[in-house]
């Protein structure tokens, strides 16, 4: 077990507006959610001293002009009144959400300063022209020669693969995702912050769904937002002294990948890539899957809930379709899964929904979404291939 | 995560950008051959093509000529428009291929959804080249 558990906690979460129409640029979201997570704390902006993102805007062509695609450590420095002297900062490249929080705890546990503000500001994609006219044919260059030439250069075809593959091993059929889409639905139409809070989904409105990459569906993909989640950490006995019940950081892991070239396409590599995750959160945290009250698992695509469930070993291997039926993942299940809406229904928050997820359930403060008594959550991100993070949080240090 | 579907201009397919490490695979390309990188200290075919062995880690990398002939390893059917070059082709099918020299080494292709009915994962596949007319000699797999 890791000598740092239960010695650092989350006691403060802000959200700014979840949105496909913002009204201010993302930079402005940002500042409305570090305020919000500061409110939320009780803590006064000038006593944050450590900061941490991960700042990348996740899709082809991206920009990263900073406050408008990206919201970087130096914006939230010149925009938000903190403590005249940031003593520690980190801005993640590799990783995903989980690993600023992370460098934040780690931080924390090595006196490098007292209060650390992380956030996850994400941009929509905005269709950009891949050049004028006159810009001559694409060109294709590094490992897009072997993969933009065939038009197989987008991360929805290439889970499409790996789940095409999962279905012809495992006999598996659209029930499987079914399962899982309604469920995180559901439990959206109980989140105020949810994109689609106010629009519940039937069974046939999953099923009649058009085809992105089959087969994969609309309802299989995120739904693309702006937005940014700010959250507060601190050492457990300053935590203490806060308003909010602290969620005590039990465990956290890494990815690492096998050691070979990852081309995109194969499953093996998704097990692979979460079971080495799985591994070291569990063993960090001193926990199982069976101690889990409630599991935020990502699902930017909706397949990776499911290699998740098997990966870190929830159920086993080519189990995950049927485990997902019956309303075991259900707020009243064995299980609860995404029990926010996860990305797929909150919005595509690439993971910081579901820390705060996991850190409202074991602190009591899930509102209609709250599972009586639960203490213990996992917040997983990743696809999972190549980069993933995931933390435990618990109601107590110990 | 996936945009309502934006109808872009039409453009060429991506040409590919031969590298130093890769420019002996569309040399070959260019005279219909299809060959594969692999190490010379174990054996192992690498690709895409890369400066280290994955299996070994030796640097000693040549490419060697493949029979061209596999397997479907799998497949998607792409419904959106917006992909760069194939506005015009969407839905299309795209193929990952397992060649038979080795597990898991895999290599993509795109047919017309006109071939959807023969399209399987197991389906036996064979290497042709598709001048596309803009320079570039492209390997595609025909379903047999």
């Amino acid at each position: 077990m890791w000598s740092g558990r239960g010695r650092t906690a989350i006691v403060g979460i802000g959200y700014s507006e979840i949105t496909r129409r913002p009204q201010k640029p993302l930079g402005l979201l940002a500042i409305d959610a570090c305020r919000a997570a500061l409110a939320d704390s009780g803590l006064r902006a000038e006593q944050i001293d450590g900061l941490a993102t991960y700042p990348e805007s996740p899709f082809a062509g991206a920009g990263n002009r900073d406050g408008e695609d990206v919201v970087s450590v130096m914006y939230i420095v010149n925009h938000l009144a903190l403590a005249s002297d940031i003593r520690w900062y980190a801005q993640i490249e590799m990783g995903m959400i989980a690993s600023p929080v992370i460098e934040g705890v780690n931080a924390l546990i090595a006196g490098a300063c007292d209060y650390v503000l992380v956030w996850r500001a994400l941009h929509r994609p905005i269709a950009r022209g891949s050049g004028g006219k006159n810009s001559g044919p694409p060109r294709a260059a590094g490992d897009a020669q072997f993969m933009a030439t065939y038009g197989c250069s987008s991360i929805v075809q290439w889970h499409a693969l790996a789940w095409q593959r999962y279905m012809h091993r495992y006999g598996a059929t659209r029930e499987a995702l079914a399962a899982l889409a309604l469920n995180s639905r559901r439990n959206a139409n109980l989140n105020p912050r949810a994109f689609f809070y106010k629009d519940p989904m039937t069974r046939d409105d999953y099923l009649n769904s058009r085809w992105i990459a089959e087969p994969l569906c609309l309802y299989d993909c995120d739904v693309p937002i702006d937005g940014c989640v700010a959250m507060i950490l601190t050492t457990a006995d300053r935590a203490r002294d806060l308003k909010n019940p602290p969620a005590y950081i039990a465990g956290y892991g890494q990815n690492t990948a096998p050691r070979r070239t990852l081309f995109h396409y194969a499953l093996d590599d998704y097990m692979e890539c979460g079971g080495s995750l799985a591994r070291k959160l569990w063993s960090s945290a001193g926990l199982g899957p069976r101690d889990m009250d409630a599991a935020q698992l990502y699902d930017g695509f909706n397949p990776s809930t499911l290699y998740w469930l098997e990966a870190a070993g929830f159920c086993g291997r080519g189990e995950g379709g049927s485990f997902v039926q019956n309303g075991r993942i259900a707020l009243t299940g064995e299980l609860p899964v995404n029990t926010f809406g996860g990305s797929l229904s909150e919005g595509r928050m690439h993971g910081m929904g579901h820390i705060a997820e996991a850190v409202r359930q074991v602190t009591g403060r899930a509102d209609q979404r709250q599972i009586p008594g639960a203490q213990v959550a996992c917040a997983i991100d990743g696809s999972p291939m190549l980069r993933g993070s995931g933390i435990v949080v618990t109601q107590s240090p110990s | 995560m996936v945009e309502k579907n934006a109808v872009s201009e039409v453009r060429t397919k991506p040409i590919p950008v031969a590298d130093e490490t890769s420019a002996p695979f569309w040399q070959a390309a260019r005279d219909r051959r299809l060959v594969v990188q692999r190490c010379s200290a174990c054996g192992y075919y690498n690709h895409p093509p890369r400066r280290v062995c994955d299996a070994c880690l030796s640097q000693d990398l040549t490419f060697a000529p493949v029979s061209g002939k596999g397997k479907i390893f799998s497949f998607t059917i792409m419904h959106q428009r917006d992909v760069v070059g194939f506005e015009n082709e969407a839905p299309f099918i795209n193929l990952v291929v397992e060649l038979d020299e080795q597990p898991l080494l895999l290599m993509v292709s795109d047919r017309p959804l006109t071939e959807r009915d023969r399209v399987r994962i197991g389906a036996a596949v064979e290497v042709y080249f598709e001048d596309r007319g803009d320079g570039s000699m492209i390997p595609e797999f025909l379903i047999k």
